[in-house]
């Protein structure tokens, strides 16, 4: 083979010699009577016993191995084994939960060790060493994706995975999650447009009153530094007043805590990124290009609709990507001051020391980030097609 | 026509145009030339009213340019400028047909008059149409910035530097271009360059700009010939200005007619075309260190001799 000469992947090596360990000597799984009840952990031999752990070591050598005299050809075997082990997990741990838990106990659980979050962790850390490696296509990155995504999926939709303490605590919470999804999009999009609304108007503003771009983004900036509790702590008390003195307000659901302070408080921090980058947007349009639109006798307004503002909209996505994926973290937040929303299981999660709990509100957070980003990525793209070389 | 009368212009308490004063006749293709910041893009800008001008009076067929309103006066003005400017979002199709359709022309009559306007800058419309201005050579975007200019078939066309970003070949081909177009269209042009050589190629009249002044103005021929000061004859390039005349002058102004005797034994000697200038006839004796050379019509057939004593005459 031509090109089996390279050296030795040595992030490979190291994250097979990590993962090794930690199969065999990290709690896998546990196994609760009742979620008060402190429980058993499993590791990998008092689950298999010796055959089956040495039989499960078995792709991370061969991973091992591969990754010593890595060619081109090893790397893609690597990220089929990878792909493989990540749509195999959910399906292990079905496989748990139906021999280990007591399916006559409703209220028994089985919890995910940390075994296997570091596990998860360096296939993650393997695959983007793969992705740097490979010129793996787009479609072949998308199929991957599709297929942990589908496995994961099945698992769940099969039944199998109930006993987990993840799915046991989303049981006992169906509607309550919903409404948590809802409520926090809801917050985040209000967020956003308004925001949106406002930075863009503040954009316009500094442009024309040039005087103002210094004050304004300092303003905007020190917002930015309050840290989030504290900024929830300085609107409570004004309104509280605010309902207080108008029963208008307070019937609409105003008051110290709760959704209005939250809002204010997601559109404060949303206001720096979003006029920033609507101001950049628009100031970076080459001059050239306004130049000629004027000197062929555009209005203003059509200088502004036809030229500037089109020209400036991937800049001002990117401004709104940023935005809406903050907001989307700190909305967790907001459940502190009684907001609702996804943060609510994290804080309750944490306060019980019920980590699955926390998980159940962090890991949609984590995936309408993940959703976000790539549809604004791609909607940019879109925009800047034709305009940019490709 | 355009006529400037003690125009100014000030930027600050700087004067950036400083009273002058231009007549443009209705068909001349004006030139200002100048070193950089002595005001001719202001000038020009003036003339459109992007800038306003401080003082005096601009006029266009005799009615004052602040009497139009601004947008529908550069509607009227075709507008071209050395970064081409095109819009990046556009198909060229479309950038082309901007002006029309501000002026609410109906489609059929935009989508005819921009394949018109493509063959006639040489760009094949079936290729070039749709494509996005980012795809295309130097060379090719200023064609579309030119057709661009022209597409409502405005009288009065302001060029500020074109051609200025291209390689020297591809420049003296949209220039060549520009000559042939203009022999046609008879437009009124104001040409802005830094390049004397260009302004020399081109110029009806060429206006020399120093200092938001103007230093002179006249033909190439009188300018060279009676260069104002030192700083116009710098511009020509000193000691290079007798290349630069033989530049401007035909062959056929200096030929003898052949003598059908002697047409026999000088059959073997160096050829230049009829149309060619006075400088590569001398380029072509320098190189082929020969004292005369055959002069040919445009179609091959010998009609003349210039031997290099004819080069000393003065042109009649
Ligand atoms: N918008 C403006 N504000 C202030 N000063 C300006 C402005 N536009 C031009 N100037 C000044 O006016 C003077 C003339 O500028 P202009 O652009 O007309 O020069 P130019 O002859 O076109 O030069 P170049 O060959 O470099 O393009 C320069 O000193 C320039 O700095
Ligand atoms: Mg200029």
């Amino acid at each position: 083979m031509s090109d089996a000469k390279q050296p030795a992947n040595r992030v490979i090596i190291a994250m097979i010699l990590l993962a090794l360990p930690a199969l065999h000597g990290l709690a896998l799984t546990s196994v609760q009577p009742n979620r008060i009840v402190p429980g058993d952990a499993y590791r990998l031999m008092e689950i298999v016993g010796l055959g089956g752990a040495l039989l499960l070591s078995l792709p991370f050598v061969a991973v091992l191995w591969l990754a010593w005299r890595p060619s081109e050809k090893r790397m893609r075997v690597i990220f089929v084994i990878n792909i493989a082990l990540l749509m195999a997990l959910p399906w292990a741990l079905a496989l748990f939960c139906m021999s280990f838990v007591d399916a006559d106990q409703p209220y028994a659980r089985a919890g995910v060790g940390p075994g296997i979050w570091t596990l998860l962790f360096l296939l993650l850390l393997i695959l983007i060493e793969l992705r740097t490696r490979l010129q793996l296509s787009k479609g072949l990155q998308n199929m991957a994706a599709a297929l942990v995504v589908g496995s994961l999926s099945l698992a769940l939709i099969s039944g199998w995975l109930e006993p987990l303490a993840l799915a046991r605590e989303y049981a006992g919470r169906r509607e309550q999650f919903a409404a948590a999804v809802l409520y926090h999009l809801m917050l985040v999009g209000a967020a956003v447009a308004l925001s949106l609304v406002i930075g863009f108007l503040l954009a316009l503003l500094i442009r024309r009153l040039t005087r103002l771009q210094t004050p304004a983004f300092s303003v905007l900036s020190i917002i930015q530094t309050i840290p989030s509790l504290a900024l929830f702590g300085l609107l409570l008390a004004p309104l509280a007043w605010l309902a207080a003195r108008y029963p208008l307000l307070a019937d609409l659901g105003v008051k110290g805590i709760g959704w209005a302070p939250a809002l204010i408080a997601l559109v404060g921090y949303s206001l720096l990124p979003m006029t920033r980058n609507t101001f950049v947007a628009l100031e970076e349009v080459p001059p050239d290009v306004i130049e000629s639109a004027r000197g062929m006798g555009m209005s203003p307004w059509q200088v502004f609709s036809q030229v500037r503002l089109p020209l400036a909209l991937p800049v001002l996505l990117e401004g709104i990507r940023i935005t809406a994926i903050q907001a989307i973290g700190l909305a967790a937040v907001a459940a502190l001051i009684g907001a609702g929303g996804l943060g609510t299981f994290i804080f309750q999660g944490l306060g019980q020391a019920a980590m699955d709990l926390v998980v159940l509100g962090a890991l949609p957070i984590l995936i309408m980030a993940l959703i976000v980003d790539a549809g604004f990525s791609a909607l940019a793209a879109y925009f800047r097609r034709g305009v940019v070389h490709d | 026509m355009i006529e400037l009368r003690e125009v100014s212009k000030l930027f600050g308490r700087e004067h950036a145009v400083d009273g002058i004063s231009l007549t443009v006749a209705s068909g001349e293709l004006c030139v200002l030339v100048g070193t950089s910041g002595c005001g001719k893009s202001t000038t020009l800008r003036m003339i459109n009213r992007l800038i306003e001008h401080s003082a005096g009076q601009i006029l266009i067929d005799g009615q004052q340019i602040r009497s139009f309103n601004g947008q529908v006066l550069r509607r009227r003005m075709g507008y071209a400028i050395q970064s081409t400017g095109l819009f990046p979002h556009w198909s060229v199709a479309r950038n082309i047909g901007l002006v029309p359709r501000l002026l609410k022309w109906t489609p059929a009559r935009i989508e005819e008059r921009v394949t018109e306007l493509m063959e006639l800058l040489g760009l094949e419309p079936a290729t070039f149409a749709d494509k996005m201005p980012a795809q295309l050579s130097g060379g090719q975007a200023q064609r579309v910035g030119v057709a661009r200019a022209l597409a409502a078939d405005p009288d009065i066309l302001l060029m500020d530097e074109p051609f200025g970003a291209l390689d020297p070949i591809t420049r003296e081909t949209l220039q060549d271009e520009l000559l042939r177009l203009q022999s046609r269209l008879r437009k009124t042009i104001v040409f802005v360059t830094h390049d004397m050589d260009e302004a020399l190629k081109l110029a009806d009249r060429i206006v020399v700009m120093n200092q938001g002044r103007i230093v002179q103005q006249g033909t190439p021929q009188t300018l060279l010939h009676e260069p104002a000061d030192e700083f116009v004859e710098s511009l020509l390039g000193g000691a290079d200005r007798g290349l630069k005349q033989a530049g401007l002058t035909r062959v056929a102004t200096l030929m003898q007619p052949l003598d059908p005797a002697q047409a026999k034994a000088k059959a073997d000697l160096p050829t230049v075309g009829v149309d060619d200038s006075l400088r590569l006839a001398l380029s072509l004796m320098l190189w082929h260190r020969c004292e005369s050379l055959m002069v040919t019509s445009e179609d091959g057939q010998p009609v003349g001799t210039l031997a290099f004593h004819d080069l000393l005459r003065t042109a009649p």
